[in-house]
């Protein structure tokens, strides 16, 4: 509670930044396999003294420098922007553990914008052998960058033993390593990986699908060429999927397996559903890659590469979305919950108060306190994950009552698994399920709780 | 070095390509789908709407069978949905897909029917086509009005309450409605069972044959170009080879279909009220499904301004018009020749179609 609540009306905080992030992987990802994609091109036509390739190449470099270095930064920049307003708590932990790799990541980062630049600006400038140098300086750093952060977003999900053993102690820092190769670092580098080149190959479509009828047979080339990149996802995807899973926690497989026999469990099931529309919309893009690509390669239009796009962007919406799901009801596995409370905090926060030390209970009431510490960061009031929706018709006491199991935490309770207990005194309970009530039965709109910026 | 007199021995797919041309014929297949060409115009884009149809009829088909393994007509039709949505693996999927693939056929058809008419698909010598056409869009309407009913929630069983009420409205047949449809004074077990007869067994065997004979027709007179077209040299008008070119584009349609049921039925799954309880008062602002919106709305703005019994033969009245007008059009409009014929045709086809669009806006918003 030491930070302002950011209220964002019917999507909600989170989806703030799930769009910001959707957006900012496909653009990353490209940029990382994108990278290797140019490399390898421009050495190959080298190799082979192919100049019409060369020029493919260089105009693929200047979409894929302001692709990469406009869109890819400034969604980067608004990640960090809209974390540090949704996850105050989660952001401020991984500072404080991550401040060493951040950095490292900061210093390959601005490498691998500036050779990005240098490389498109120096095409005929600099001689073959330098010029491909700086191709590959651009791909090692970029792909350095996807190292950095993969062990960080792996840490969320599974910090690992040693680290949790030190977590509270003050000594965090000191177990960086056992953080950064936590259990799910290698899967998910190698899930990554493919999905980068996957990436490369799906953007270079739409470059290649651009020239002219009359370079037919260079089409075809640049087009065949660039529909190999999707053959490592084909064969090694689901065991990359696998090792994964096999890694992933308990819970978080439970939470994938939820929606297999059931729409019913509340909005966990999602993560099953979103798992299958990656699955359906990756499926198609082989298919149009097979089909139209690699067997039309003439015919194939910007029309078709765009829709392989928008594909693309299904398919890694969906699974980013699941990624983020698996991890409920923690941001940092098993140590600190989605509501920016550490799991280690909970009873002293029992014991003494939720609101207590806050220094925003001056100017709200204590329920609405609880309500936009503890279920606005995952809740809106009438969009996503609708308050009003999901208190479905409960009185004062049905409302009560479902506090307490959030509370408690009994083993038969439906929600231990997705959402955090709920921390706080009886009287803070008590005030909550007040101002709930108050939201559910007494009141259709508050006005109030939507203005985020009229209160801290 | 000695060669040998045997022939080189086939690869094993061609043994079994050779095998099972020789029985039926599948070279002179190939050679007539070789030949067969289709026009490339400004407008070919609605070639494709007949073909997406028949994508969701066949999903409907599949996920309609595996519906029925664990489907209960009767006493017991909420409780096998119920299993079906919530406990059954991906029975919800297989319902949300078999629910979502009905709705955007009936979209597709309508895309279909109206582009055909303002293509002038329907003149010499397509007439059956388009009759058949309007066969099997009336027929989807009702498999989607007698489907509806199968998982007796709340909302199902009220809407096709007050959907039996229209029918039992026309005088003379009222009886029959109630005895033959409705299975007795109220909707209840007797008319879940009948509309399951009429859904899994009565109309898809007088739909298949018509969508043969629809399927056939298509074959036999091809893909008609619009009247624009139709006017150039013979020289300018383009065309390409049905096979592969076209059924690749067919093909990629088909899987762009095949991906908006499959996310619109997981991210959208169809869920399932509270058992139906005739007791019980209807739900707030009680409809029927939107292709049969305009039909409600249009009841309700004529029975406003005459009001009563007549209001709703008035009501009906209109609508049996436009129907009669549409199954009219080959005759109102058969050739190129009739100027006059041809824009009545267009005009009219038009006024029913902004009609329907606009009462089923009308008709969302006034609930």
């Amino acid at each position: 509670m030491n930070y302002p609540t950011w209220d964002v009306p019917l999507i909600g905080s989170v989806w703030v930044v799930g769009a910001i992030a959707i957006f900012h992987v496909m653009i990353s990802h490209f940029a990382v396999g994108g990278g290797l994609y140019l490399a390898l091109a421009e050495r190959k036509a080298v190799r082979e003294q192919r100049t019409d390739w060369l020029e493919v190449i260089r105009k693929h470099s200047k979409f894929f420098l302001i692709l990469t270095g406009v869109f890819g930064a400034v969604s980067g920049v608004g990640i960090w922007f809209s974390i540090g307003l949704a996850s105050p708590e989660s952001t401020s932990a991984l500072i404080h553990n991550f401040v060493f790799g951040w950095a490292m990541e900061w210093c390959f980062f601005l490498v691998e914008i500036a050779t990005a630049g240098v490389y498109y600006y120096t095409w005929h400038r600099v001689d073959a052998r330098t010029h491909q140098r700086l191709g590959w300086i651009y791909a090692i750093s970029s792909y350095g960058t996807l190292v950095l952060i993969n062990g960080i977003l792996s840490f969320m999900l599974t910090p690992g033993d040693r680290w949790l053993a030190a977590a509270g102690t003050g000594t965090e820092p000191a177990y960086f390593w056992s953080a950064f190769f936590n259990p799910t670092f290698w899967p998910s580098l190698a899930l990554r990986t493919l999905v980068c080149c996957s990436l490369a190959g799906v953007w270079a479509l739409v470059t290649a699908s651009r020239l002219e009828e009359h370079l037919g047979e260079l089409k075809a080339e640049v087009i065949r060429w660039s529909v190999r990149w999707l053959i490592p996802s084909f064969f090694l995807m689901p065991l990359a999927v696998l090792w994964y899973w096999s890694e992933v926690p308990e819970n978080s497989r439970h939470l994938i397996q939820a929606g297999v026999s059931t729409i019913g469990s509340g909005l966990f099931t999602q993560v099953t559903r979103a798992t299958l529309v990656t699955a359906m919309t990756s499926a198609t893009i082989l298919a149009i890659a097979y089909f139209l690509a690699w067997r039309n390669p003439r015919d194939f239009h910007l029309g078709h590469a765009v829709a392989v796009v928008f594909l693309a962007l299904a398919a890694t919406g969906s699974t980013e979305h699941a990624r983020e799901m698996i991890r409920k009801p923690f941001t940092i596995g098993q140590y600190m919950y989605s509501d920016g409370v550490r799991r280690l905090q909970v009873a002293e926060l029992n014991r003494v108060g939720y609101t207590t030390a806050s220094p925003w209970n001056h100017s709200l009431d204590v329920g609405q306190l609880m309500f936009r510490g503890q279920c606005l960061n995952c809740h809106t009031l009438d969009g996503y994950r609708s308050i009003r929706r999901l208190l479905n018709g409960r009185d004062r006491k049905g409302i009560a009552n479902m506090l307490a199991i959030l509370h408690d935490q009994p083993k038969t309770s439906p929600y231990k698994n997705f959402m955090p207990p709920l921390a706080g005194t009886p009287a803070e309970m008590d005030a909550l399920a007040n101002y709930l009530n108050h939201l559910a039965n007494e009141q259709q709109a508050v006005a109030g709780v939507s203005r985020g910026a009229t209160h801290p | 070095m000695a060669t040998s007199s045997y022939p080189a021995p086939e690869s094993p797919l061609r043994s079994v390509y050779r095998w099972a041309d020789e029985r039926l014929g599948l070279a002179d297949l190939a050679a007539f789908a070789a030949h067969k060409r289709v026009p490339q115009h400004a407008h070919s884009f609605w070639y494709y709407w007949g073909g997406i149809s028949l994508l969701f009829f066949v999903v409907q088909l599949l996920t309609g069978i595996l519906l029925l393994v664990y489907y209960r007509p009767g006493k017991e039709a909420f409780e096998s949905v119920r299993q079906i949505t919530y406990d059954n693996d991906f029975g919800w999927l297989i319902r949300s897909a078999h629910s979502w693939s009905a709705n955007l056929m009936v979209f597709a058809l309508f895309v279909h029917l109206f582009s055909v008419l303002f293509m002038k698909a329907y003149r010499k010598p397509r007439e059956f086509g388009w009759w058949s056409g309007l066969g099997l869009l009336s027929l989807v309407m009702l498999f989607g009005f007698s489907g509806y009913l199968l998982p007796m929630d709340q909302l199902a069983y009220f809407a096709t309450k007050v959907g039996l009420q229209i029918p039992g409205m026309i005088p003379g047949i009222s009886g029959m409605v109630e005895d033959l449809v409705r299975g007795g004074p109220q909707v209840g077990e007797a008319t879940v069972q009948r509309f399951f007869a009429l859904h899994v067994v009565i109309l898809p065997l007088v739909f298949l044959p018509l969508l043969g004979f629809h399927l056939y027709l298509v074959q036999k007179h091809g893909n008609a170009v619009p009247p624009g077209e139709a006017r150039k040299p013979a020289a300018e008008r383009r065309t390409i080879p049905f096979f592969p070119n076209f059924l690749a584009q067919d093909l990629a349609m088909w899987l762009i279909a095949l991906n908006v049921v499959t996310i619109l039925a997981t991210l959208f799954p169809w869920d399932l009220g509270k058992m139906a309880d005739p007791l019980a008062p209807a739900p707030l602002g009680i409809h029927p499904e939107w292709y049969f919106m305009s039909q409600f709305q249009l009841l309700k703005v004529v029975g406003v301004i005459v009001p009563g019994f007549g209001g709703e033969i008035a009501g009906m009245g209109l609508f049996g018009a436009a129907t009669l007008f549409l199954a009219a059009i080959p005759l109102i409009d058969p050739d190129s020749r009739f100027g006059r014929r041809a824009k009545i045709a267009a005009w009219g086809g038009a006024l029913v179609m902004i009609g329907m669009i606009v009462l089923t806006v009308w008709g969302y918003a006034a609930l």
